[in-house]
Protein backbone atom coordinates (compact mmCIF):
# COMPACT_ATOMS: atom_id res chain seq x y z
CA UNK A 1 0.00 0.00 0.00
CA UNK A 2 1.19 3.56 -0.67
CA UNK A 3 2.52 5.74 2.11
CA UNK A 4 0.11 7.77 4.17
CA UNK A 5 -0.64 11.26 2.97
CA UNK A 6 1.46 13.91 4.71
CA UNK A 7 -1.69 15.47 6.19
CA UNK A 8 -2.66 12.18 7.76
CA UNK A 9 0.74 11.81 9.33
CA UNK A 10 0.41 15.28 10.80
CA UNK A 11 -2.88 14.26 12.38
CA UNK A 12 -1.22 11.15 13.73
CA UNK A 13 1.43 13.40 15.25
CA UNK A 14 -1.40 15.19 17.04
CA UNK A 15 -2.49 11.83 18.40
CA UNK A 16 -5.63 11.78 16.32
CA UNK A 17 -6.84 8.31 15.37
CA UNK A 18 -6.39 7.57 11.67
CA UNK A 19 -8.72 5.69 9.33
CA UNK A 20 -8.12 1.95 9.40
CA UNK A 21 -6.07 1.65 6.24
CA UNK A 22 -3.80 4.53 7.23
CA UNK A 23 -3.41 3.09 10.69
CA UNK A 24 -2.54 -0.30 9.24
CA UNK A 25 0.05 1.16 6.95
CA UNK A 26 1.57 3.25 9.68
CA UNK A 27 1.93 0.18 11.85
CA UNK A 28 3.99 -1.51 9.17
CA UNK A 29 6.00 1.40 7.73
CA UNK A 30 9.08 2.64 9.53
CA UNK A 31 9.43 5.66 7.24
CA UNK A 32 5.95 6.95 8.03
CA UNK A 33 6.41 6.31 11.73
CA UNK A 34 9.66 8.20 11.68
CA UNK A 35 7.91 11.09 9.97
CA UNK A 36 5.22 11.12 12.65
CA UNK A 37 7.84 11.11 15.39
CA UNK A 38 9.67 14.05 13.88
CA UNK A 39 6.45 16.04 13.66
CA UNK A 40 5.51 15.06 17.16
CA UNK A 41 8.42 16.76 18.85
CA UNK A 42 6.68 20.12 18.84
CA UNK A 43 3.34 18.60 19.78
CA UNK A 44 4.80 16.92 22.81
CA UNK A 45 6.80 19.98 23.80
CA UNK A 46 3.66 21.93 24.63
CA UNK A 47 1.41 19.04 25.59
CA UNK A 48 1.42 19.89 29.25
CA UNK A 49 -1.78 20.29 31.24
CA UNK A 50 -0.61 23.68 32.49
CA UNK A 51 -1.01 25.12 29.00
CA UNK A 52 -4.50 23.83 28.38
CA UNK A 53 -7.20 26.39 28.06
CA UNK A 54 -9.32 27.42 29.72
CA UNK A 55 -8.20 27.22 33.30
CA UNK A 56 -10.54 27.78 36.17
CA UNK A 57 -10.45 31.53 36.73
CA UNK A 58 -8.89 32.69 39.98
CA UNK A 59 -9.08 36.35 40.94
CA UNK A 60 -5.59 37.60 41.74
CA UNK A 61 -5.01 39.57 44.93
CA UNK A 62 -5.06 43.34 44.64
CA UNK A 63 -1.30 43.53 45.02
CA UNK A 64 -0.93 42.10 41.51
CA UNK A 65 -2.56 45.12 39.93
CA UNK A 66 -0.57 47.42 42.17
CA UNK A 67 2.60 45.89 40.79
CA UNK A 68 1.40 46.23 37.22
CA UNK A 69 0.45 49.86 37.76
CA UNK A 70 3.79 50.59 39.38
CA UNK A 71 5.79 48.90 36.64
CA UNK A 72 3.88 50.39 33.72
CA UNK A 73 3.13 53.78 35.21
CA UNK A 74 -0.45 53.39 34.13
CA UNK A 75 -2.79 55.51 36.21
CA UNK A 76 -6.05 54.06 34.98
CA UNK A 77 -7.35 51.43 37.36
CA UNK A 78 -9.69 48.50 37.21
CA UNK A 79 -12.90 48.96 39.05
CA UNK A 80 -12.64 48.21 42.70
CA UNK A 81 -14.69 45.06 42.48
CA UNK A 82 -12.13 43.53 40.17
CA UNK A 83 -9.50 44.11 42.81
CA UNK A 84 -11.50 43.35 45.88
CA UNK A 85 -11.55 39.65 45.27
CA UNK A 86 -8.26 39.14 47.00
CA UNK A 87 -7.47 35.83 48.58
CA UNK A 88 -6.27 37.50 51.69
CA UNK A 89 -7.64 40.26 53.85
CA UNK A 90 -6.32 43.69 53.00
CA UNK A 91 -3.64 44.89 55.41
CA UNK A 92 -5.23 46.82 58.19
CA UNK A 93 -4.27 50.35 59.09
CA UNK A 94 -3.39 51.12 55.52
CA UNK A 95 -2.54 54.70 54.95
CA UNK A 96 -4.78 55.55 52.00
CA UNK A 97 -2.01 56.39 49.60
CA UNK A 98 -2.39 53.34 47.41
CA UNK A 99 -2.62 54.19 43.72
CA UNK A 100 -6.00 52.58 43.33
CA UNK A 101 -9.13 52.24 45.39
CA UNK A 102 -8.62 49.34 47.70
CA UNK A 103 -11.26 47.79 49.81
CA UNK A 104 -11.47 49.76 53.01
CA UNK A 105 -10.20 47.83 55.99
CA UNK A 106 -13.64 46.99 57.22
CA UNK A 107 -14.25 45.00 60.36
CA UNK A 108 -13.00 41.52 59.80
CA UNK A 109 -15.54 38.76 60.21
CA UNK A 110 -15.36 37.16 63.61
CA UNK A 111 -12.54 34.67 63.80
CA UNK A 112 -10.93 35.76 60.58
CA UNK A 113 -7.20 35.57 60.62
CA UNK A 114 -6.22 39.17 60.17
CA UNK A 115 -2.53 39.59 60.66
CA UNK A 116 -2.06 43.29 61.11
CA UNK A 117 1.69 43.37 60.86
CA UNK A 118 2.23 40.99 58.07
CA UNK A 119 1.97 41.65 54.42
CA UNK A 120 2.63 39.37 51.54
CA UNK A 121 3.79 41.03 48.38
CA UNK A 122 5.50 39.66 45.31
CA UNK A 123 9.11 40.63 44.90
CA UNK A 124 8.45 42.61 41.80
CA UNK A 125 5.96 44.74 43.59
CA UNK A 126 8.44 45.62 46.26
CA UNK A 127 10.93 46.74 43.67
CA UNK A 128 8.35 48.57 41.67
CA UNK A 129 6.83 50.11 44.70
CA UNK A 130 9.85 52.31 45.14
CA UNK A 131 8.60 54.16 42.12
CA UNK A 132 5.36 54.96 43.84
CA UNK A 133 7.04 57.36 46.22
CA UNK A 134 7.18 54.92 49.04
CA UNK A 135 3.43 54.57 49.04
CA UNK A 136 3.63 50.92 49.85
CA UNK A 137 6.63 50.71 52.09
CA UNK A 138 5.16 52.94 54.74
CA UNK A 139 1.67 51.70 54.30
CA UNK A 140 1.58 49.73 57.49
CA UNK A 141 2.67 52.55 59.71
CA UNK A 142 0.37 53.59 62.46
CA UNK A 143 1.04 56.08 65.18
CA UNK A 144 0.03 55.29 68.69
CA UNK A 145 0.44 57.10 71.92
CA UNK A 146 0.59 55.01 75.01
CA UNK A 147 2.28 55.39 78.32
CA UNK A 148 3.88 52.46 79.97
CA UNK A 149 6.65 51.72 82.37
CA UNK A 150 9.21 51.74 79.62
CA UNK A 151 8.48 55.22 78.45
CA UNK A 152 6.14 56.85 76.03
CA UNK A 153 5.62 55.23 72.71
CA UNK A 154 5.72 57.85 70.02
CA UNK A 155 5.34 55.77 66.94
CA UNK A 156 4.89 52.19 65.86
CA UNK A 157 5.74 50.80 62.50
CA UNK A 158 4.93 47.48 60.91
CA UNK A 159 7.91 45.67 59.48
CA UNK A 160 6.58 44.21 56.27
CA UNK A 161 8.19 41.23 54.78
CA UNK A 162 10.23 41.72 51.61
CA UNK A 163 10.30 39.14 48.90
CA UNK A 164 9.88 35.55 49.88
CA UNK A 165 11.49 35.76 53.27
CA UNK A 166 9.03 34.93 56.01
CA UNK A 167 10.20 37.75 58.25
CA UNK A 168 7.97 40.47 59.58
CA UNK A 169 7.24 42.24 62.80
CA UNK A 170 6.86 45.62 64.35
CA UNK A 171 9.03 48.32 65.77
CA UNK A 172 8.11 50.94 68.30
CA UNK A 173 9.97 54.10 69.21
CA UNK A 174 9.69 54.91 72.88
CA UNK A 175 10.91 57.97 74.74
CA UNK A 176 11.94 57.38 78.31
CA UNK A 177 11.48 59.79 81.18
CA UNK A 178 15.08 60.95 80.85
CA UNK A 179 14.57 61.81 77.20
CA UNK A 180 16.54 58.89 75.82
CA UNK A 181 14.96 56.86 73.07
CA UNK A 182 14.73 53.19 72.35
CA UNK A 183 13.49 51.08 69.53
CA UNK A 184 11.49 48.11 70.71
CA UNK A 185 11.46 45.46 68.06
CA UNK A 186 9.30 42.39 67.83
CA UNK A 187 10.57 40.21 65.04
CA UNK A 188 8.67 37.23 63.71
CA UNK A 189 11.18 35.30 61.64
CA UNK A 190 12.77 31.89 61.45
CA UNK A 191 16.02 31.20 63.26
CA UNK A 192 19.10 31.42 61.11
CA UNK A 193 22.06 29.15 60.87
CA UNK A 194 25.43 30.72 60.11
CA UNK A 195 23.81 34.12 59.57
CA UNK A 196 22.12 36.65 61.79
CA UNK A 197 19.55 39.40 61.62
CA UNK A 198 20.60 42.98 62.04
CA UNK A 199 18.43 46.02 62.48
CA UNK A 200 19.13 49.34 60.82
CA UNK A 201 17.77 52.85 60.56
CA UNK A 202 18.12 54.03 57.00
CA UNK A 203 17.56 57.31 55.23
CA UNK A 204 14.94 57.43 52.47
CA UNK A 205 17.33 57.21 49.57
CA UNK A 206 18.94 54.21 51.19
CA UNK A 207 22.51 55.47 51.18
CA UNK A 208 23.29 56.36 54.76
CA UNK A 209 22.32 54.06 57.55
CA UNK A 210 22.82 53.49 61.24
CA UNK A 211 23.16 49.94 62.57
CA UNK A 212 21.35 49.38 65.83
CA UNK A 213 22.52 45.88 66.39
CA UNK A 214 21.95 42.20 66.14
CA UNK A 215 18.36 41.14 66.46
CA UNK A 216 16.95 37.70 66.98
CA UNK A 217 13.39 36.50 66.51
CA UNK A 218 11.28 37.74 69.40
CA UNK A 219 11.14 40.99 71.36
CA UNK A 220 14.19 43.14 72.07
CA UNK A 221 15.03 46.74 72.76
CA UNK A 222 17.71 48.81 71.06
CA UNK A 223 19.11 52.13 72.06
CA UNK A 224 18.60 54.92 69.55
CA UNK A 225 21.72 57.10 69.44
CA UNK A 226 21.14 60.42 71.16
CA UNK A 227 20.76 63.23 68.68
CA UNK A 228 19.90 60.96 65.77
CA UNK A 229 17.10 62.55 63.75
CA UNK A 230 14.59 59.81 63.07
CA UNK A 231 13.04 62.01 60.43
CA UNK A 232 16.28 61.65 58.49
CA UNK A 233 16.50 57.92 59.09
CA UNK A 234 12.90 56.81 59.03
CA UNK A 235 13.30 53.36 57.50
CA UNK A 236 13.50 50.50 59.94
CA UNK A 237 15.20 47.66 58.12
CA UNK A 238 15.97 44.09 59.06
CA UNK A 239 18.76 42.45 57.13
CA UNK A 240 20.32 39.03 57.08
CA UNK A 241 24.07 39.26 57.62
CA UNK A 242 26.58 36.54 56.95
CA UNK A 243 29.23 35.82 59.56
CA UNK A 244 31.92 37.34 57.37
CA UNK A 245 33.27 40.08 59.58
CA UNK A 246 32.05 42.74 57.20
CA UNK A 247 30.23 45.41 59.23
CA UNK A 248 28.35 46.88 56.26
CA UNK A 249 24.82 46.05 55.25
CA UNK A 250 24.67 42.81 53.29
CA UNK A 251 22.09 44.23 50.93
CA UNK A 252 19.80 41.39 51.83
CA UNK A 253 16.81 42.92 53.57
CA UNK A 254 13.98 40.72 54.72
CA UNK A 255 11.57 43.12 56.42
CA UNK A 256 11.10 46.82 56.43
CA UNK A 257 8.87 49.61 57.60
CA UNK A 258 8.93 53.38 57.58
CA UNK A 259 8.46 55.58 60.61
CA UNK A 260 6.01 58.38 60.19
CA UNK A 261 7.61 61.74 60.63
CA UNK B 1 -8.17 36.03 11.83
CA UNK B 2 -11.45 37.63 11.37
CA UNK B 3 -13.99 34.96 11.60
CA UNK B 4 -11.86 32.27 13.07
CA UNK B 5 -12.58 33.05 16.62
CA UNK B 6 -15.56 35.25 16.14
CA UNK B 7 -17.71 32.60 17.70
CA UNK B 8 -17.27 31.75 21.31
CA UNK B 9 -14.29 29.52 21.66
CA UNK B 10 -14.02 28.36 25.19
CA UNK B 11 -10.59 26.93 24.57
CA UNK B 12 -9.02 30.18 23.62
CA UNK B 13 -10.42 32.31 26.30
CA UNK B 14 -12.36 34.66 24.15
CA UNK B 15 -15.42 34.17 26.22
CA UNK B 16 -16.72 36.65 28.73
CA UNK B 17 -18.33 33.80 30.59
CA UNK B 18 -15.04 32.82 32.11
CA UNK B 19 -13.86 36.19 33.23
CA UNK B 20 -12.78 36.91 36.72
CA UNK B 21 -16.00 38.47 37.88
CA UNK B 22 -17.44 35.94 40.21
CA UNK B 23 -20.57 37.87 40.98
CA UNK B 24 -22.93 40.15 39.22
CA UNK B 25 -20.90 43.23 38.53
CA UNK B 26 -23.27 45.28 36.47
CA UNK B 27 -21.61 47.10 33.66
CA UNK B 28 -22.86 50.28 32.21
CA UNK B 29 -24.03 50.32 28.65
CA UNK B 30 -21.06 52.49 27.77
CA UNK B 31 -18.60 49.69 28.42
CA UNK B 32 -16.63 48.89 25.30
CA UNK B 33 -16.98 45.35 24.04
CA UNK B 34 -14.03 42.96 24.10
CA UNK B 35 -12.99 43.75 20.55
CA UNK B 36 -12.98 47.45 21.33
CA UNK B 37 -10.88 46.82 24.43
CA UNK B 38 -8.44 44.92 22.22
CA UNK B 39 -8.19 47.73 19.71
CA UNK B 40 -7.68 50.35 22.41
CA UNK B 41 -5.13 48.14 24.14
CA UNK B 42 -3.12 47.88 20.94
CA UNK B 43 -3.40 51.62 20.50
CA UNK B 44 -1.93 52.23 23.94
CA UNK B 45 -5.04 53.42 25.75
CA UNK B 46 -4.23 52.98 29.43
CA UNK B 47 -7.86 52.51 30.31
CA UNK B 48 -7.85 49.45 28.08
CA UNK B 49 -5.16 47.86 30.23
CA UNK B 50 -7.35 48.35 33.26
CA UNK B 51 -10.36 46.95 31.41
CA UNK B 52 -8.37 43.99 30.15
CA UNK B 53 -7.28 43.31 33.70
CA UNK B 54 -10.85 43.54 34.95
CA UNK B 55 -12.05 41.06 32.40
CA UNK B 56 -9.22 38.59 32.02
CA UNK B 57 -6.93 38.74 35.03
CA UNK B 58 -8.91 35.93 36.61
CA UNK B 59 -8.38 33.73 33.62
CA UNK B 60 -4.67 34.48 33.40
CA UNK B 61 -4.22 34.03 37.12
CA UNK B 62 -6.16 30.79 36.96
CA UNK B 63 -3.57 29.43 34.56
CA UNK B 64 -0.74 30.66 36.73
CA UNK B 65 -2.27 29.15 39.85
CA UNK B 66 -2.80 25.86 38.08
CA UNK B 67 0.88 25.81 37.17
CA UNK B 68 2.37 27.00 40.45
CA UNK B 69 -0.33 26.84 43.08
CA UNK B 70 -1.63 29.95 44.79
CA UNK B 71 1.04 32.30 46.08
CA UNK B 72 3.86 34.59 45.04
CA UNK B 73 5.03 32.51 42.06
CA UNK B 74 1.63 32.54 40.41
CA UNK B 75 1.18 36.20 41.27
CA UNK B 76 4.51 36.98 39.63
CA UNK B 77 3.43 35.18 36.47
CA UNK B 78 0.13 37.06 36.31
CA UNK B 79 1.84 40.35 36.98
CA UNK B 80 4.53 39.68 34.40
CA UNK B 81 1.94 38.63 31.86
CA UNK B 82 0.12 41.94 32.00
CA UNK B 83 3.28 44.02 32.22
CA UNK B 84 4.77 42.20 29.26
CA UNK B 85 1.54 42.37 27.28
CA UNK B 86 1.37 46.09 27.86
CA UNK B 87 4.96 46.91 27.07
CA UNK B 88 4.84 44.54 24.08
CA UNK B 89 1.43 45.64 22.86
CA UNK B 90 2.89 46.55 19.47
CA UNK B 91 3.03 42.83 18.83
CA UNK B 92 -0.68 42.42 19.43
CA UNK B 93 -2.74 42.70 16.26
CA UNK B 94 -6.42 43.13 17.03
CA UNK B 95 -7.39 41.89 13.59
CA UNK B 96 -5.50 38.66 14.28
CA UNK B 97 -7.50 37.51 17.25
CA UNK B 98 -9.10 38.44 20.52
CA UNK B 99 -6.99 39.99 23.25
CA UNK B 100 -7.72 37.32 25.90
CA UNK B 101 -6.38 34.62 23.59
CA UNK B 102 -3.23 36.66 23.12
CA UNK B 103 -2.90 37.22 26.86
CA UNK B 104 -3.24 33.49 27.35
CA UNK B 105 -0.33 33.00 24.96
CA UNK B 106 1.77 35.53 26.86
CA UNK B 107 0.91 33.75 30.09
CA UNK B 108 2.11 30.43 28.66
CA UNK B 109 5.41 32.13 27.86
CA UNK B 110 5.73 33.41 31.39
CA UNK B 111 5.01 29.98 32.81
CA UNK B 112 7.60 28.43 30.50
CA UNK B 113 10.08 31.16 31.48
CA UNK B 114 9.56 30.40 35.14
CA UNK B 115 10.09 26.71 34.54
CA UNK B 116 13.26 27.40 32.58
CA UNK B 117 14.53 29.65 35.34
CA UNK B 118 13.93 26.97 37.94
CA UNK B 119 15.58 24.40 35.77
CA UNK B 120 18.61 26.62 35.31
CA UNK B 121 18.88 27.27 39.03
CA UNK B 122 18.62 23.59 39.74
CA UNK B 123 21.35 22.82 37.23
CA UNK B 124 23.60 25.53 38.55
CA UNK B 125 23.14 24.19 42.03
CA UNK B 126 23.92 20.68 40.84
CA UNK B 127 26.92 21.91 38.91
CA UNK B 128 28.20 23.70 41.98
CA UNK B 129 27.80 20.56 44.01
CA UNK B 130 29.54 18.36 41.49
CA UNK B 131 32.32 20.87 41.15
CA UNK B 132 32.73 20.93 44.90
CA UNK B 133 32.93 17.19 44.88
CA UNK B 134 35.47 17.50 42.11
CA UNK B 135 33.74 14.84 40.16
CA UNK B 136 36.13 14.51 37.24
CA UNK B 137 33.71 13.91 34.47
CA UNK B 138 30.02 13.81 34.30
CA UNK B 139 30.04 14.70 30.65
CA UNK B 140 29.15 18.26 29.79
CA UNK B 141 25.57 18.62 30.87
CA UNK B 142 23.50 20.52 28.36
CA UNK B 143 22.66 24.03 29.51
CA UNK B 144 19.00 23.40 29.66
CA UNK B 145 16.59 20.53 29.57
CA UNK B 146 15.62 19.65 25.99
CA UNK B 147 11.91 19.54 26.70
CA UNK B 148 12.05 22.94 28.36
CA UNK B 149 14.03 24.44 25.49
CA UNK B 150 11.69 22.90 22.92
CA UNK B 151 8.71 24.31 24.74
CA UNK B 152 10.08 27.85 24.60
CA UNK B 153 10.93 27.50 20.93
CA UNK B 154 7.47 26.23 20.04
CA UNK B 155 5.79 29.04 21.96
CA UNK B 156 8.06 31.52 20.21
CA UNK B 157 7.28 30.14 16.81
CA UNK B 158 3.55 30.08 17.48
CA UNK B 159 3.72 33.79 18.04
CA UNK B 160 5.17 34.28 14.62
CA UNK B 161 2.36 32.41 12.93
CA UNK B 162 -0.30 34.32 11.10
CA UNK B 163 -3.96 33.53 11.11
CA UNK B 164 -5.74 31.29 10.64
CA UNK B 165 -2.75 28.98 11.15
CA UNK B 166 -2.12 30.07 14.70
CA UNK B 167 -5.71 29.76 15.81
CA UNK B 168 -5.99 26.34 14.23
CA UNK B 169 -2.87 24.91 15.80
CA UNK B 170 -3.70 26.42 19.18
CA UNK B 171 -7.08 24.73 19.11
CA UNK B 172 -5.33 21.46 18.35
CA UNK B 173 -2.59 21.96 20.97
CA UNK B 174 -4.37 23.61 23.83
CA UNK B 175 -8.06 22.93 23.41
CA UNK B 176 -7.43 19.33 22.36
CA UNK B 177 -9.81 19.52 19.42
CA UNK B 178 -9.63 17.16 16.46
CA UNK B 179 -9.23 18.63 13.02
CA UNK B 180 -12.91 17.89 12.35
CA UNK B 181 -13.93 19.78 15.47
CA UNK B 182 -11.66 22.66 14.50
CA UNK B 183 -13.25 22.81 11.07
CA UNK B 184 -16.67 22.81 12.61
CA UNK B 185 -15.73 25.40 15.21
CA UNK B 186 -14.09 27.80 12.81
CA UNK B 187 -16.08 27.21 9.65
CA UNK B 188 -12.84 26.60 7.77
CA UNK B 189 -13.08 23.67 5.31
CA UNK B 190 -11.76 20.36 6.58
CA UNK B 191 -9.12 20.03 3.87
CA UNK B 192 -7.82 23.52 4.60
CA UNK B 193 -7.57 22.79 8.31
CA UNK B 194 -5.60 19.62 7.59
CA UNK B 195 -3.14 21.29 5.26
CA UNK B 196 -2.62 24.16 7.71
CA UNK B 197 -1.92 21.68 10.48
CA UNK B 198 0.57 19.83 8.30
CA UNK B 199 2.40 22.96 7.26
CA UNK B 200 2.48 24.35 10.76
CA UNK B 201 3.90 21.15 12.22
CA UNK B 202 6.55 21.16 9.50
CA UNK B 203 7.41 24.72 10.34
CA UNK B 204 7.70 23.90 14.04
CA UNK B 205 9.82 20.87 13.23
CA UNK B 206 12.18 23.02 11.22
CA UNK B 207 12.45 25.53 14.02
CA UNK B 208 13.29 22.82 16.52
CA UNK B 209 15.82 21.21 14.19
CA UNK B 210 17.52 24.52 13.51
CA UNK B 211 17.45 26.09 16.97
CA UNK B 212 16.80 23.21 19.29
CA UNK B 213 19.16 20.75 20.83
CA UNK B 214 20.00 17.73 18.72
CA UNK B 215 18.08 14.74 19.89
CA UNK B 216 19.90 11.50 20.52
CA UNK B 217 19.72 9.49 17.35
Amino acid sequence: MPHCQPEQLALAALHEPLPDDDAAHLASCADCRSEVRSLQRSVDAVAVPEFAAPALPVPPPASVWAGIAAATGVTAAPRAEALAAADEPPPVAVVPSAPFPVTPPEDPPAGAAVLPFRSRRPRLLMVAAAAVAGAVVGAGAVAVLTRGDDGESVTTVALDRLGDEPASGRAEVVVRADGSRALQVDLDAPDLDGEYYEIWLIEPDVVDMVPLGVVRPGAQTFEVPAGLDLGEYPIVDVSVEPLDGDPTHSGFSVARGQLES
Amino acid sequence: MTGLLARPVAGLGSVRGVTSDPGPAPRGAVDPDDAEVGRRFAAGDEQALALAYERWAGQVHGMAVRAFGPGPDAEDVTQQTFISAWTGRARYRPDQGPLPAWLTGVCRHKIADAWARRDRQRREAEAAVSEAEAAPSRGSAPGVDTAIADRMLVLDELELLGQPQRGIIELAFFADLTHAQIAERTGIPLGTVKSHIRRTLERLRTRLEVDGAALPA
